[in-house]
């Protein structure tokens, strides 16, 4: 009895938001990938994105920063521009179709109005109206980079934001209307000890989630390697680093494009192996997913 | 339930969710510790860094301390002389720790954190990493659930991005006019109070002998200011007096000051016990550790069987 009291209360609460948000039908067969900085998505999310595009789905990119801070010893101005053409190499041999970068500059999101970056993001949810959002988890801790947590931040809450028609009324007038994106990936580094725990139910809270990427390991690492001023400036530091504690790394005695291909390479393996670990899986991605699940409990259904 | 039952649970409860047989770590190898926190005091407080501090000294680091606030709320002298009275109790604590006889002030308005520009502050931790070039640098951890006060979360927040930033060129190049130059530290040691909350999960211990325990019970001393606690010594008295009890240690002591300064020595050798047990010696302190790979997942398997001694 209790149950289906439960059952009808919740029923009446979702009729009551229906006014409020879009149809979840009026989605297009797009997975859209907000990332914070050109790399982040690529290893921790690229192999999955490649299998849904090979299955059909068209895939979109949006770069909230510029990226202008990471490379080894280049202009910010050079480093932005090097890195913009090659993310979008990475993003073409993903299979990804359409690069939208928003030119934030790296490492200073922190003091960038909230919602300047979540109104940017929520209007491209609108327009493109993807099926499935990627974006930067931000809940995972220990990821040093805190552009993920406000790239992140503000992407989950566009994610909701561009579900409400009280948002951004001005795209009324330009039929763009309120999206509701049916399934999230929140993506992020392998650091925090705390990532395969599951918070809660599965009920407004994402969930831990595997993916086999064995299938697309090879592509994601191929796009892995494209993003080369960002893969020279991990090496040099590398490099840099072991010199400097008297010890070496023989694959950088010469550091080359061959020997940071072989050491991205190492790292991409690694991370799919870390994230196979506990899974049937020889290869895979790890996630915190927001599906049906997230909005409906399966008793409701 | 009454309140001792309820504190019997609690503590059951904590040790069913705290870390157990943490791994022992040493200092690495280096020669400069930059500690940076917001107060006067947080060097040296139970959850504080205290020990960290004295084992890099005994391995032959200097140890700077960056004191983020100017303190202007802690004490009963009104803002200025608070400001005044923290510094002196400072540097008073770090004469004891043994750290060098130079606070770097950043002297950001107390607890009015929140709404400055978190860019400007870290700015300032990028500079100073550049400056002192230091080999591992300690502070609160910055994933600390609950932490309440801005301070400790602001600060830390920044300097958790300041330490590897410091290495980029691009990150702020007006300062290598300033005749430094980039600087990347690949250790942090982040302390936070555990029974806050579960996203401080410690991942290592740092042992501490008995000298260094009671160094650190010494140097909470100094910040008498705003630890001077009479009252709480004469409360404990009364309160043991009304259930028929009495402390034997307190009996031949009349000033309720020194009683005060008596029981935060017991406290900050409790705290020290209570973390030395999680790696089964006597005396330690807990912190979550990030190593200098650490943000390399991916690569660790493979640096750890081709990194060779040059």
């Amino acid at each position: 009895m209790t149950r289906r009291i439960l059952a009808f209360v919740s029923l009446i609460f979702l009729a009551s938001l229906a006014p409020l948000t879009a149809q979840i039908g009026e989605t297009n067969n797009t997975v859209v990938v907000i990332t914070s900085d050109a790399s982040n998505y690529v290893l921790h999310a690229g192999g999955t994105v490649a299998k849904m595009i090979e299955d059909g789905m068209e895939g979109i990119l949006i770069r909230i920063g510029n990226d202008e801070k990471d490379s080894w010893d280049l202009s910010p101005e050079e480093t932005a521009l090097r890195t913009k053409q090659e993310s979008e190499a990475a993003a073409k041999i993903l299979g990804i179709n359409k690069v939208i970068s928003l030119g934030f500059r790296s490492s200073d999101f922190r003091d960038v109005p909230f919602t300047t970056m979540r109104d940017r993001l929520a209007h491209y949810i609108r327009v493109h109206k993807p099926r499935v959002l990627f974006i930067p988890n931000a809940h995972t801790q220990y990821d040093r980079n805190h552009d993920r947590y406000y790239g992140g931040r503000a992407a989950e809450d566009a994610w909701r934001a561009a579900a409400f028609k009280n948002y951004l009324p001005a795209m009324k007038d330009v039929n763009l209307g309120a999206h509701v994106t049916p399934e999230v990936y929140y993506f992020a580094p392998l650091v925090d000890p705390a990532r395969r725990e599951p918070e809660s139910t599965g009920t407004f809270v994402p969930q831990p989630k595997m993916t086999d990427i064995s299938g697309t390991l090879e592509k994601k690492i191929k796009a892995a390697q494209a993003l080369k001023t960002i893969n020279r400036s991990v090496a040099m530091r590398l490099k840099q680093r072991l010199d400097s504690t008297d010890r070496r790394l023989p694959l950088l005695d010469r550091v080359d494009e061959a020997s940071i291909s072989k050491l991205v390479e190492q790292r991409v393996r690694g991370l799919a192996r870390l994230s196979a670990e506990g899974t049937d899986f020889q290869a895979a991605e790890e996630f915190r997913f927001a599906g049906v699940e997230f909005r409906i409990p399966a008793s409701y259904r | 339930m009454n309140r001792l039952t309820f504190a019997i649970v609690l503590l059951g409860m904590c040790g069913v969710l705290s870390a157990a047989d943490l791994p022992l770590v040493d200092p690495p190898p280096g020669k400069v510790l930059l500690v940076a926190q917001p107060h006067h005091d947080d060097h040296t407080t139970d959850y504080g860094l205290a020990g960290v501090i004295l084992r890099f000294i005994a391995d032959g680091y200097k140890a700077y301390y960056v004191r983020g606030t100017n303190d202007e709320k802690d004490g009963r002298l009104g803002f200025p002389r608070n400001d005044m009275m923290n510094l002196k109790e400072t540097y008073d604590a770090l004469r004891i720790l043994g750290m060098e006889d130079h606070v770097i002030n950043l002297n950001w308005r107390n607890n009015f954190e929140t709404s400055y520009a978190l860019n400007d502050q870290r700015e300032q931790l990028i500079f100073l990493v550049r400056k002192y070039k230091p080999d591992a640098v300690a502070g609160h951890n910055a994933w600390e659930h609950y932490q309440k006060n801005p301070g400790h979360r602001n600060l830390s927040w920044n300097y958790e991005e300041a330490y590897w930033l410091a290495g980029y060129r691009n990150v702020h190049p007006e300062h290598f006019e300033m005749g430094v130059g980039p600087h990347e530290t690949y250790h942090y040691f982040g302390k936070a109070r555990l029974d806050w909350g579960r996203g401080h999960r410690p991942n290592v211990i740092l042992e501490m002998t008995e000298e260094q325990v009671k160094v650190k019970e010494k140097a909470i001393h100094a910040h008498q200011h705003v630890y001077a606690n009479p009252g709480g010594a004469r409360s404990t008295r009364t309160r043991l007096a009304l259930q028929g009890l009495y402390l034997p240690e307190l009996e031949d002591v009349d000033d309720d000051t020194t009683a005060g300064n008596m029981m935060i020595e017991w406290n900050m050798n409790w705290i020290s016990r209570r973390w030395g047990k999680e790696a089964n010696v006597k005396y330690g302190e807990d912190y979550y550790y990030m190593g200098e790979f650490y943000h390399l997942p991916g690569l660790k398997e493979f640096l750890d069987k081709n990194v060779e001694a040059k």
